[in-house]
């Protein structure tokens, strides 16, 4: 009589966990109306801004350079959106606490994994929410406004405002690791950001501060940026970025669920 | 999937602790030991701890001090690999919205990072097994009770475990979900090593070998069931005699004389016995039926009393109780 068959090893993808977490959370967050809100708050603002200074233009015949037009709009989206996209972040963890929370950590993923997964989702998400809408209202100013925005310029524009917008996302994912409530990580986040802000104000004017980026903006839109400043830009964004991540990864892995 | 090694308990605590920011000690000083194919039934009142232990050997907490070893290795909360091997049932497990069994198994499975050609044949294996066939891509929210716990089981199933945790799992359920429960534990038992917690001891009873009692973060027992049930209230029986009236409150006063006896009492025609704890039972009862049937009275039956889970269980803390401060030193096993 034949044998049983030795019960077939399974070789465990070690990132599936990860991938799972990440895609799980994008697609909420896709889904969420915080962020829906936000995309549609930011779009129809753009529209009305858009409109008014077309109508000028096409009334009172007012030139309407486009470059100054998206300064205005991309300061209103940043301090809006920094609003929003900090709720989001807030709540990566902290509205998972709990049984939910129970059911996925129990399960094969580690703290580190998990933590990741949160953070790339939340931050692809608003990622591409911010790509999306900066690259509809460069294109739209482009055609709707005196044109004086290069593409390169607009991309790297809306490069250098969405690091600002990451720092502020990772920060947010860490803050909503270390509290149970996402109000509680919401409110932690403000007051870091207003801090922050009051050290940001003390550092030297070399530093790409969220203020020098936006004092930087209408020439970059332009046109005139370097390489350099770019990468600088992005050295600061990613370092707090990962700075933010380690911090968080580390506090999380030593927290009760 | 890896073997334990043939000497490692498939749990061990050793003098766990955990305090909640030094206000709640929830747990102090549980040292157990848990050994393969062993079904582990954890008892203890509300608050006694019994949620914080498993949540320890699952890895969710961190441990105050002390640890809390599974196959061999400590847990954290970044041992991923350890908990593949594992299969959990929160008290009240809860889904994410707008799931469906399918979808949800689906995302359980990736989390145990299973390979596309395993997970999606087991899910619908499990599917079909726990009877979910039918509403796999109805959205969870709309389920009854009975149809998560199934879920659930599915879920704490779908990495092929070694060690089950379930923590209440028959909680909520209605009797026929109940009793399926139950003989799906059975079933189980017989290849796997399983902790089950629950506040229905009738249920302990009924499928575990081993059992462990909290009580007010303590481990009051630990040990085989039988044990539990055998040295708590022994030697304390219940005999229906039948016979006159006055033959039988004569034998009751002839038994209260005899020197293993403790107390004796008459309802009815029935005569309860407790005989001294270190009284050989054999002979004490020997001298207790000559007494019968010197007074000619008609032996209906004997019980033993006591025996049962939950007067054990019931004993085991009120015992811890009433050793006031000597509850400071260890209790001898």
């Amino acid at each position: 009589m034949a044998s049983d068959p030795e019960p077939a090893q399974v070789s465990y993808l070690p990132w599936l966990p990860y991938w799972a977490v990440m895609e799980a959370d994008f697609i909420q967050v896709l889904r969420s109306w915080v962020y829906r809100s936000w995309v549609l708050v930011v779009a129809l603002t753009a529209i009305g801004l858009f409109t008014y200074r077309w109508g000028l233009h096409h009334e009172a015949k007012i030139i309407q350079p486009a470059s100054h037009v998206i300064i205005h709009l991309m300061r209103g989206m940043m301090v809006g959106s920094v609003a929003l996209v900090g709720v989001i972040a807030a709540g990566a963890i902290a509205a998972e606490r709990g049984s939910l929370a129970d059911s996925i950590l129990s399960r094969g993923i580690s703290r580190h994994q998990y933590y990741l997964g949160k953070w790339h989702g939340r931050l692809l998400a608003i990622m591409l929410g911010h790509a999306l809408l900066g690259a509809i209202a460069i294109t739209g100013a482009r055609f709707v406004l005196h044109e004086d925005v290069t593409v390169e310029g607009g991309a790297a524009a809306v490069a250098m405002s969405g690091a600002m917008l990451a720092v502020v996302v990772s920060l947010g994912v860490m803050m909503s690791a270390l509290f149970a409530r996402p109000l509680a990580a919401a409110a932690a986040l403000w007051v870091l950001l207003y801090a922050a802000g009051v050290v940001f104000g003390a550092l030297p004017h070399s530093v790409p501060t969220p203020e020098w980026v936006l004092q930087k903006l209408p020439y970059v839109l332009k046109g005139e940026f370097t390489r350099e400043m770019l990468v600088q830009v992005g050295m600061y964004a990613g370092g707090a970025c990962i700075a933010s991540a380690v911090v968080g990864m580390f506090l999380f892995s030593r927290k009760d669920i | 999937m890896a073997e334990v090694a043939a000497e490692d308990p498939v749990v061990e605590t050793i003098q766990l602790t955990k305090i909640y920011q030094n206000r709640h000690i929830a747990l102090n000083d549980v040292s157990l030991r848990l050994e393969r194919g062993c079904v582990l039934g954890l008892l203890g009142a509300n608050g006694a701890g019994k949620t914080t232990l498993l949540r320890l050997i699952i890895g969710l907490h961190r441990p105050t001090a002390g640890s809390a070893r599974v196959f061999g290795e400590d847990m954290t909360p970044n041992s991923a690999a350890l908990r593949r091997r594992i299969g959990y049932i929160p008290t009240n497990p809860r889904f994410p919205k707008g799931m469906t069994p399918i979808t949800y198994l689906d995302y359980m499975a990736k989390l145990f990072g299973l390979p596309s050609d395993v997970r999606k044949p087991r899910m619908g294996m499990l599917l079909r097994a726990v009877d979910l066939l039918g509403a796999g891509g109805t959205q969870i929210d709309t389920f009854s009770n009975g149809m998560t716990a199934r879920l659930a089981v599915a879920t704490s199933l779908i990495n092929d475990p070694d060690l089950l945790i379930w923590d209440e799992p028959t909680h909520g359920l209605d009797p026929e979900a109940r009793r399926s429960m139950l003989d799906l534990i059975k079933g189980l038992s017989k290849e796997k090593t399983l902790i089950v917690s629950s506040h229905n001891l009738g249920d302990i009873d009924e499928v575990c070998n081993h059992a462990a009692v909290l009580s007010h973060g303590q481990l009051i027992y630990s040990g085989p069931l039988h044990d539990l049930k055998t040295r708590m209230r022994r030697n304390h029986y219940e005999i229906d005699v039948d016979g006159d009236q006055k033959s039988v409150t004569r034998a009751l006063a002839t038994i209260k004389t005899l020197g293993d006896v403790q107390h004796a009492s008459l309802e009815h025609r029935r005569i309860t016995l407790r005989l001294q704890e270190d009284a050989v039972a054999s002979s004490s009862l020997a001298q207790v039926f000559q007494t019968l049937s010197d007074g000619k009275l008609t032996l209906v039956g004997i019980r033993s009393v006591g025996q049962q889970t939950e007067e054990a269980y019931l004993d085991l803390v009120e015992k811890e109780e009433q050793r006031g401060f000597t509850r400071i030193y260890r209790q001898a096993a």
